[in-house]
């Protein structure tokens, strides 16, 4: 279906809740619901099977408009329907969608913790994504709140010892762990081996990009949001800059579109092998982390050659890319293909064959594909359990749609499917890799980018190596963005880990975790799940399951 | 700790300790607020390619058994008390390398509202790597500097009375 006919139905769907409807873009649908209309919009939307909840944006309209707007996204292929709750700057309130959309928790924390909002029907609703200490009545996302008082104000952030808790037995881990290379709190409520609780708290990386966002030129923030995350920093560079773009309306030229694909493949790459690594690590595979950190090396050359930097490669620029591709680079580039497919094929061979490993990964953390899309999951995850969702083939951007790219998708949804479709899609980021060396298109490397962005909204959405990365961005007339809001693949994720590790072997958690490729630092803008202390809200899988069906059950 | 150093074994005893120190120094890891880029940089330290254990440099999972906190990102008001007890849990003699230019400065985050700032105003530091990352032989050179620092006298280092 079009992204047109795909709207017409939700215009429909939503019929008599709507208080009014726009177009922003062809692909886009503004529908003005009141907070009292929300659940019953939401239900409509996924009763029909209409969509997930992709992103919930909060964004200030100033102390003289004195409201708030949350902004629920709500994706279907190319279609973005966007339900637009209008609030009192304060005391707004708004229903939880959780019981649709069980992802929504993580959002309606963020929006509670940054603005204000009561959200009405969580379970707990204490403090949460802040910093334990941070002072209460403070929201750091409303535009006056003095942010740096606020910080000089916070003590303490240290979660209380665990130990026993009544009759369970809790085994915290974290946030210093030797196994997980980034800090976050788990607790782990176990009965002998079995895991029968399980919680998360992050935040130990938060560090408030999206507001200094608002406070710096939309050149100064592009290096910014490349620093969201260091190992796709490419695909928040890029979903930015796509934007901004889009906003400018000014494109990039075509060569520098395929260059950006290309960096983003080469990106993928080296982030599945840095996975590959780090989950048999978790696995306890040692051998096959120095294997394939090895192999990485050869597409950190490669980055290294086209760019001049390893990591944060700042490749994409407002209105192109910096780097050429020469003949030079494009040879040194098909060499590195030759060798990574070869070696990919053997790393396939293992994930598929090994005994040993298979004993480790085959029937753990299974997901059904209606549980996966029920709780929202994204990216490989989502794909290693049959789902075929992939914004490179929804919804193509940039150059995807000159060199299209194929969704690799398995149906058996354990650990051993997502290592086998992140192989595969190392496969075919290498095919494509080499068509767009065969096409690349002649022409320019940039435009002219204006400073001065013209006034709208924008929403771009980029397939990261981890999934679906989600960017909203306003622009209010100046060179400074009015809000700018980032939704990462791994906070969607993370529901998947709380539900499967509730009633699995305490052994199998920790490549339970490393499964859906956790990146601490993305999600750490924002979030938080459950607090230390006070009612502790343990996560069984019967909680999860029944919320994510008992509306959705059509 | 007090060891006799005005005697020819007090003195013997110390060169020993050095070397030992020297030659296999125990690191640990915590990234208290950085973006993931120095850390997978460090990750690639042990890797192949780089292979930091041929200098007997090894990552250690205890804070109680590390000899060197390999520090990366700035320090965020929640991680800044747990690296603060990290610190403390590591016994003398111990040393801190910050690692990147957030580790050093505060980097790109500087200013932003959870943000406490950089390592040294939370903890000492002996050695820093700038880079936004630093390259995995600038991590190795860091690193080897502060071993070679060790093997010169003590006041070398910037701690003092630490060793």
């Amino acid at each position: 279906m079009s992204a047109d006919e795909l709207l017409q139905k939700a215009e429909s769907l939503l019929a008599g809740l709507a208080k009014g409807t726009a177009r922003p873009e062809p692909n886009r649908l503004d529908a003005v619901i009141q907070s009292s209309d929300l659940v019953a919009a939401a239900t409509a939307l996924r009763r029909a099977g209409w969509g997930y909840l992709s992103a919930l944006t909060g964004v200030d309209l100033g102390k003289d408009a004195n409201q708030i707007e949350a902004l629920y996204h709500v994706c279907e292929g190319d279609a973005i329907a966007t339900l637009r709750v209008t609030l009192p700057r304060t005391g707004g309130a708004v229903p939880t969608v959780q019981a649709i959309y069980p992802n929504a928790l993580f959002f309606e924390r963020e929006l509670m913790e940054m603005f204000g909002v009561t959200v009405t029907g969580l379970a707990d609703t204490s403090h949460l994504f802040l910093p334990d200490g941070w002072p209460e009545g403070t929201y750091p996302l409303l535009k006056d709140t003095d942010v740096r008082a606020a910080a000089a104000k916070t003590t303490g952030s240290e979660p209380p010892e665990m130990g026993r808790q009544g009759d369970r037995f809790i085994v915290p881990v974290g946030p210093q762990h030797p196994a997980l290379k980034e800090p976050g709190h788990f607790e782990f409520a176990v009965d002998g081996e079995l895991v029968t609780g399980a919680t998360v708290r992050l935040g130990y990386v938060h560090r408030g990009i999206e507001r200094a966002c608002e406070h710096q030129n939309y050149t100064q923030n592009l290096y910014l949001v490349e620093r969201v995350c260091g190992i796709c920093s490419h695909s928040h560079a890029n979903a930015y800059v796509n934007g901004v773009e889009q906003l400018a309306k000014v494109p990039a030229p075509p060569r520098a579109q395929a260059i950006r694909q290309l960096v983003a493949c080469l990106e993928r790459i080296h982030s599945h092998y840095l996975w590959l690594g780090v989950a048999s690590h978790e696995a306890g595979f040692e051998t096959l982390l120095m294997y394939s950190w090895r192999d990485r090396e050869i597409v950190m050359d490669i980055l290294e050659q086209m760019t001049g930097n390893r990591v944060n490669y700042s490749a994409s620029i407002l209105g192109g890319v910096k780097y050429d591709v020469t003949a030079a680079h494009a040879a040194a580039i098909r060499r590195g293909m030759d060798k990574i497919e070869e070696r990919t094929k053997h790393y396939l061979h293992v994930v598929t064959a090994d005994t040993s490993f298979l004993a480790r990964a085959q029937g753990i953390g299974v997901t059904s594909k209606e549980e996966a899309d029920a709780l929202g999951l994204l990216g490989p995850t989502l794909r290693a359990a049959g789902v075929t969702r992939d914004v490179r083939v929804d919804a193509p951007y940039g150059s995807y749609k000159q060199f299209p790219v194929k969704s690799i998708v398995d149906s058996a949804g354990d650990l051993a499917a997502r290592f086998k479709v992140r192989m595969l899609e190392v496969l075919e980021s290498v095919r494509v890799i080499r068509t767009i060396l065969d096409g690349l298109p002649e022409g320019d490397l940039s435009v002219k980018f204006p400073r001065k962005i013209p006034a709208g909204e924008a929403i771009s959405r980029f397939e990261a190596p981890r999934g679906e990365l989600f960017y909203f961005i306003k622009s209010n007339g100046t060179d400074t963005p009015e809000r700018v809001k980032i939704r990462t693949p791994s906070i969607c994720n993370w529901i998947y880990v709380l539900t499967k590790a509730v009633g699995s072997q305490m052994a199998d958690v920790p490549p339970l975790l490393a499964g859906i490729d956790p990146c601490f630092s993305c999600n750490d803008r924002m979030i938080v799940v459950n607090r230390r202390g006070g009612d502790r809200r343990i996560w069984t899988r019967e909680d999860l399951l029944r919320d994510a069906s008992t509306q959705i059950r059509r | 700790m007090s060891v006799q150093t005005d005697t020819i074994w007090g003195g013997a005893l110390e060169k020993v300790k050095t070397w030992a120190r020297v030659n296999s120094p125990w690191a640990i890891h915590y990234n208290s607020g950085s973006c993931n880029g120095c850390d997978i940089e460090i990750v690639a330290v042990l890797t192949p390619r780089y292979d930091v254990e041929r200098f007997g440099i090894k990552l250690q999972g205890s804070p109680r058994h590390a000899d060197v906190l390999i520090c990366t990102g700035p320090v965020t008001l929640q991680s800044r008390d747990r690296l603060k007890r990290i610190y403390e849990q590591m016994p003398d003699p111990k040393f801190v390398v910050a690692v990147g230019s957030c580790a050093t400065s505060g980097g790109a985050f500087q200013g932003c509202y959870n943000v406490v700032g950089h390592i040294d105003e939370v903890i000492p530091v002996d050695a820093y790597i700038p880079g936004c990352p630093p390259r995995p032989e600038a991590i190795i050179d860091g690193i080897v500097k502060l071993l070679t620092s060790l093997q010169a006298p003590v006041k070398a280092t910037t701690k003092g009375e630490s060793a």
